[in-house]
């Protein structure tokens, strides 16, 4: 079936509009820095979406479990051992991604007969300040994009991912519109959360073309939270210790986003 | 990408062998009576020791290694910091025991962040323990001995201070109050035992400062009779490595400050 090229192009469009729409009603996950780090936040129901990979590295997904599951495993995996075998300096979120990650899924996505991975991953690595925060966004076909979906002269402090492109292009503009990359982690966390219910109102209604108000996106947040939690980490720009990631504890969350 | 599947997938040494990056020890061929031991010399570090006090715990280590009569390195750091809570404290072969504590670091981080959970202090006892095992052909070489110490925090438990020392194979001991390895040893458990027992107050309910005095004493001591520790260079100025572990994380004490309880109360 596939011998011709044709089949083939063929063969790999289905695959690609299957896995979009797997993939579509993922909640928007944003990641973005502020002055002393940076902020990942989402919105789920049970399942752990962010995760630490290594010292100054994490991560957010979102996808089919297993294959998150897989592909995390293997980003720790690799992470450790360089870190381990040289030294914690030399783990760089920009060579897991381009030369570990990167390969593995586009092969995988391309090999018509075995199965992708269904998993839209967002990394990022703080840096000494905003300006070397790095950014990658490494789709399920191997594709990476640093920073936003559209482009800026400036790369921005920020980054989402979303089920759909025009939520996350929607989030992309209320970040550029809203976000100053030296921010408190309360202002960050606020900015953030916004950022989260415009994708999540732009994935579920096709209709929601511009940025809604901020009173309907605190609506739509507080419907949603009825039955969801906020899940957020950080990675620390500085501290002690050399492992700077931590998660965002329940209390600390309430008392962050109490007014 | 290999398969996740399977227990052993998720211990970082079981990793490393199967990168080809780390090897067991008694793989290597035994010392038998037709090939006897090499005459070679491995460097050793000595002398540790760790008490409970009202604090938390302190861990301090003299800093001196030695290669048979010589004296290779005089400020050698026998007290490493495994994790936020966790001290491994070394006497031994420093070859081996750095490597060692390498390994257990990076396992400990390795767990937590693939089963996203904190190993429990048993689990951790048992990770030294095992790194040990797997390094006994080394000392049957009478090349790699190590014997650590571990104090860390139950957070998970009874959100006590936990205590451990090790034999060269690998079994742990825990103990209540204190703990000593390496040569200059016997005189450090000679000290403490008589402090805890006869001292104005048992090391348990000392202040960190008297706490300070007491180590300070304890490897001064040492330093004493045993050549191969360094207890306090009073004319280069060189003074043990001490750490102390609370509930708030680990701290290590500034040289002053140590200088300055020497001047005061040891000199």
């Amino acid at each position: 079936m596939i011998e011709e090229p044709y089949r083939w192009v063929e063969a790999i469009a289905n695959r690609r509009e299957y896995i979009e729409t797997q993939l579509a009603p993922g909640s928007p996950i944003v990641a973005l820095s502020y002055r002393d780090g940076i902020l990942f936040v989402t919105v789920g129901r049970a399942r752990q979406k962010l995760f630490e990979i290594y010292d100054r590295i994490a991560l957010g997904a979102i996808g089919h479990p297993g294959d998150i599951e897989r592909l995390r495993m293997a980003a720790i995996e690799l992470a450790s051992t360089e870190g381990f075998t040289r030294s914690a300096g030399d783990v760089s979120l920009r060579r897991l991604a381009f030369y570990s990650l990167s390969p593995v899924l586009k092969t995988a996505f391309e090999q018509v007969y075995g199965a992708p991975y269904l998993a839209r991953m967002i990394f990022a690595e703080v840096g000494a300040s905003p300006a070397g925060d790095l950014f990658l966004r490494v789709e399920y076909d191997g594709a990476i994009a640093a920073g936003g979906a559209s482009a800026d002269t400036q790369p921005p402090r920020f980054s989402v991912i979303s089920g759909t492109t025009p939520s996350a292009e929607l989030m992309e503009e209320l970040l550029r519109r809203d976000h100053d990359s030296n921010c408190t982690l309360r202002a960050a966390l606020k900015v953030a959360l916004d950022a989260w219910s415009a994708g999540s109102m732009r994935a579920a209604d096709d209709e929601v073309k511009e940025i809604p108000a901020h009173a309907t996106l605190l609506k739509h947040r507080q419907e949603k939270l009825k039955s969801a939690t906020v899940e957020a980490c950080v990675l620390e720009r500085s501290g002690a210790s050399a492992i700077r990631y931590r998660s965002v504890a329940d209390g600390e969350l309430k008392e962050l986003t109490a007014a | 990408m290999s398969d996740p599947l399977g227990a052993a997938a998720f211990d970082f040494p079981a990793l490393l062998r199967r990168h080809g990056l780390l090897h067991e020890a008694s793989l290597l061929p035994p010392v038998s009576a037709s090939r006897p031991a090499s005459t070679f010399t491995p460097t050793q570090a000595t002398t540790i020791l760790a008490f409970k006090f009202t604090g938390g715990v302190l861990v301090a280590g003299d800093r001196r290694a030695t290669a048979g009569n010589t004296v290779v390195y005089d400020r050698a750091d026998k007290v490493l910091e495994i994790d936020r809570h966790s001290i491994m404290a070394i006497a031994g072969v420093p070859a081996t025991a750095w490597e060692m504590a390498r390994v257990l670091e990076h396992s400990l981080q390795y767990f937590r962040r693939t089963q996203l959970q904190e190993m429990s202090v048993d689990g951790k006892v048992r990770a030294l323990s095992k790194l040990l095992r797997d390094n006994f052909g080394f000392v049957l070489q009478g090349i790699g001995i190590v014997v650590p110490i571990f104090a860390t925090y139950d957070f998970a438990g009874d959100g006590q201070a936990r205590l451990y020392f090790y034999d060269a194979m690998g079994a742990q001991f825990e103990v209540a109050e204190y703990a000593a390895t390496g040569s200059g040893s016997p005189a450090v458990r000679g000290v403490l035992f008589y402090e805890n027992r006869w001292g104005k107050k048992r090391l348990q309910k000392l202040s960190e400062e008297d706490a300070v005095t007491v180590a300070l004493r304890a490897l001064d001591t040492a330093a004493e009779a045993d050549t191969a520790t360094g207890g306090v260079d009073r004319h280069a100025k060189i003074f043990p490595l001490i750490k102390i572990i609370s509930r708030a994380g680990i701290k290590t004490l500034p040289e002053e400050q140590i200088a300055a309880r020497f001047k005061r109360t040891v000199a």
